[in-house]
């Protein structure tokens, strides 16, 4: 079986590939010598993807960027026990997801009795504002993607903001399956694409 | 080689996996894009000379309502620390400034840091031995809280996440 090379084309928004990677490096590697303005760079870089962690754990938008800044903040401390961009992100995925259970867990606990809080509702993300979107195939994506279930939704939204050289880290981090040659599809991403394939707007350009 | 009997599921990403992913990072990044301010409050939160810090974790944050006169408005936050809870009270002044009244607890007359961005020089403050402390006239922006441990105790200091006055 051949190892199949993801495109470094495409349209992801960040600079994918492994120039990332030796970047992210370097900045975790002058960060630990003390050079705290290296690690703006790395927040600049990861913190999309740990906003949608967040978001996926069905956070606020106010309880998302808190935590994720307190993630930032507990990170200062284990610093120096952090080797690589890999097992960086990694342990930023792992500390948000932690962190939003437990705000999660507070403002339940803080909610009036019976009231339940609109927040709290799984996935608050992506208002339904399709109409803010351009092309047909991003219609139909987002049709489709509606209509997996929840946790499904939450999974693939942050798999979705992790670039290549993080992707097993991510993966591991959300305990999704990786088979010997790196992430495999998954259940949830398999059942997206198998509804995509079908449907004319998305496999007719 | 069992082609047919591989489940879709345990295959590698393809290309066309990457494309969906492509286009569901960018309609998320479209429809729930991060804060504008965030790598900014970030970046301020993380500059601290000493790394060794206790979090104290944003707990609980709600308005209090208007004060006696009408124009000050006032809102609470409370930060959790496994050592210690730091509880503000920010009041908006008539003039564009704020005042906080803070208190720790347990309490202990500790020395309180207000880090605001650059220029904006530090404030340090001595608690009172129940725990009060304030800082008047502060401008609006971010601001960060620093707590010195008691001086005979090998607890790290104690560090708020940045919030905005």
């Amino acid at each position: 079986m051949a190892v199949v090379t993801l495109s470094n084309g495409g349209a992801g928004t960040s600079q994918a590939g492994p120039d990332r990677a030796a970047r992210l490096g370097a900045c975790l590697e002058r960060a630990r010598n003390g050079e705290m303005d290296a690690l703006g760079d790395v927040v600049r870089e990861l913190n999309p993807l740990l906003w949608h962690v967040a978001r996926a754990e069905g956070l606020s938008a106010e309880e998302a960027a808190d935590t994720v800044q307190t993630t930032w903040l507990e990170l200062l401390r284990r610093l120096q026990d952090i080797q690589s961009p890999r097992a960086l992100t990694a342990w930023l995925v792992t500390a948000t997801r932690r962190g939003a259970w437990r705000t999660r867990e507070l403002s339940r606990r803080q909610a009036p009795d019976g009231a339940e809080r609109l927040e709290l509702t799984p996935d608050p993300g992506p208002e339904p504002g399709e109409q803010l979107l351009s092309g047909e195939r991003d219609s139909v994506l987002w049709q489709h993607f509606q209509r997996l279930p929840e946790r499904c939704r939450a999974l693939l939204r942050i798999v979705a903001h992790a670039d290549r050289p993080d992707y097993s880290a991510v993966a591991e981090a959300l305990g999704m399956p990786i088979g010997s040659i790196g992430p495999t599809r998954g259940r949830c991403l398999a059942k997206l694409r198998a509804m995509l394939l079908d449907d004319p707007g998305w496999s007719t350009p | 080689m069992e082609h047919a009997v591989t489940d879709p599921a345990d295959l590698p990403l393809d290309q066309q996996d990457q494309a969906i992913l492509d286009r569901l990072a960018a309609i998320h990044a479209l429809l729930d894009p991060p804060p504008a301010d965030l790598d900014e409050r970030v970046t301020f939160a993380i500059a601290l000379d000493d790394l060794d810090a206790e979090v104290a974790r944003l707990v609980e944050q709600q308005p209090v309502g208007s004060g006696a006169r009408s124009a000050e408005r006032t809102r609470t936050i409370t930060f959790d620390g496994e050592s210690r809870t730091v509880m503000i009270t920010i009041v908006d002044r008539q003039d564009g400034l704020v005042r906080i009244d803070g208190w720790l607890a347990p309490s202990a007359p500790l020395q309180v840091e207000l880090r605001l961005p650059e220029p904006a020089p530090h404030r340090t403050v001595t608690a009172d031995v129940a725990g009060r402390f304030t800082f008047d006239s502060v401008p609006h922006g971010f601001a960060q809280f620093l707590v010195q441990p008691p001086e005979d105790s090998a607890l790290p200091r104690l560090v708020t996440p940045a919030f905005t006055l």
